[in-house]
């Protein structure tokens, strides 16, 4: 009876194979998992095991494939948006520059990540430039503080930077991105956060398998003051004419918050570009890496159930020769 | 033109220029005639959760689910033509 119940739990591929009655009183009630000593005490396991796992890797398999079509999708979606906004901060680093290596006091350091996982190390780049950044800043008189965006960059800065966080937002993503969000973000950091410096780290979208981790630098306006009184690109600034009734540094004020919330909505699509791209290739290596278990899986599969076979035929012709013998 | 204070009023009463931008996009978006109109609209939603931290510690979050800009407006409305009247 318990050799009927396990027959029934499902060895149909192996017809041939009755399972010895003395294995089976011991393990039917428990679970079909079991090791089988051969005749000549090689060990192999059995064909349930390896049955399950293949079925398990086989459904990991087709779940990846549809995560990685999803992700492309998405991508599709981002990707335009992104590209148009490349002509939004363009015009702000041809007048005012981008000068990452301005020597400030107090600079603030704006980590772009995802919410989600599953993205390949695109987050952990993001994390390791921000605290490389804050290392380069260090010094006598100086501070980093840091805004993170994202779950992901929060959980990794939160286990050594703690103190040094000044602002943490999450659930960006769940409207589609879009500048009137962005931009209300933007006002709350500088409403909350004092800097000399922002320097906005985030992961520029190349293509499809390359993500650069960037760092965009938006300055201050007595910063902005300071460094075009020193000359060079940020000196031509007095040559430029003001309409209107404001004054230059008036001017200067509107501009860097302007240019301020257009460089994070540039940051913030780029970023999740590169999220949906790298997701993507993930996904993509993880449901090869799923097929190439599944093969491997299916040989020792075959394997095992070859030996039971040969085990089966060996007993049954012992025993008959030895009746007859 | 507008009077000769140092400062626009809408930086006086302590708006950034991002806020004042905002708020006439809003404005013009509303402008527009009906099927242009809700697809302009679902480009303003705003959703985050921003949380502050001081030493260490969070302070409790908040949800920025943003349809003030709809008050504001209206406000700003009513102040730019008062001032307008002015000049």
């Amino acid at each position: 009876m318990a050799m009927a119940a396990l027959r029934r739990e499902g060895r149909r591929f192996a017809p041939l194979i009755s399972p010895r009655p003395i294995t089976a009183v011991r393990s039917s009630p428990i679970a079909p998992t079991y090791e089988d000593e051969g005749p000549i005490g090689v060990r192999y396991i059995s064909t349930q095991v390896v049955r399950n796992r293949m079925k398990s890797v086989k459904n990991i398999q087709k779940i990846t494939k549809a995560m990685k079509m999803v992700a492309a999708s998405k991508l599709r979606a981002v990707q335009t948006k992104t590209e148009n906004s490349r002509g939004l901060w363009q015009p702000f680093t041809a007048l005012l520059g981008d000068l990452p290596s301005v020597d400030v006091k107090k600079s603030v350091v704006v980590t772009i990540s995802s919410d989600k996982g599953l993205c390949g190390g695109i987050n952990s780049t993001a994390v390791k430039i921000s605290k490389g950044i804050r290392k380069l800043n260090s010094g006598p008189e100086k501070e980093t503080k840091y805004v993170v965006l994202g779950e992901k960059a929060k959980a990794q800065l939160i286990r050594d930077s703690k103190k040094d966080i000044e602002l943490i937002i999450t659930e960006l993503q769940k409207n589609p991105l879009n500048y009137t969000q962005v931009s209300v973000l933007a006002d709350e950091i500088l409403k909350n956060v004092e800097f000399d410096a922002l320097r906005i780290v985030f992961n520029k979208f190349q293509s499809v398998v390359s993500f650069l981790p960037t760092v965009s630098t938006v300055l201050s306006p007595e910063i902005v003051e300071r460094e075009a009184e020193s000359g060079g690109k940020l000196g031509d600034l007095d040559n430029y004419e003001i309409e209107g009734g404001e004054t230059k540094g008036e001017i200067l004020q509107n501009l860097v918050e302007f240019q301020f919330s257009c460089v994070m909505f540039n940051a913030v699509l780029e970023n999740a570009c590169s999220e949906q791209g790298a997701r993507m290739s993930a996904m993509d290596s993880s449901s090869r890496n799923a097929g190439d278990m599944l093969d491997r899986l299916t040989l020792t599969y075959n394997r095992t159930r070859q030996a039971s076979i040969t085990t089966e035929l060996i007993e049954i012709i012992s025993g008959a020769s030895a009746l007859e013998g | 033109m507008a009077s000769n204070a140092a400062v626009p009023f809408w930086r006086a009463a302590g708006m950034t220029y991002i806020t004042y931008s905002n708020i006439c996009a809003n404005l013009v978006r509303n402008c527009l005639k009906e099927p242009y109109k809700t697809e302009a609209l679902t480009r303003e939603k705003v959703h985050f959760s921003i949380s502050k931290w001081t030493d260490g510690k969070p302070e409790k979050p908040s949800m920025y689910l943003f349809t003030i800009f709809f008050v504001l407006s209206q406000i700003w409305v009513f102040s730019l033509s008062f001032l307008i009247h002015f000049l």
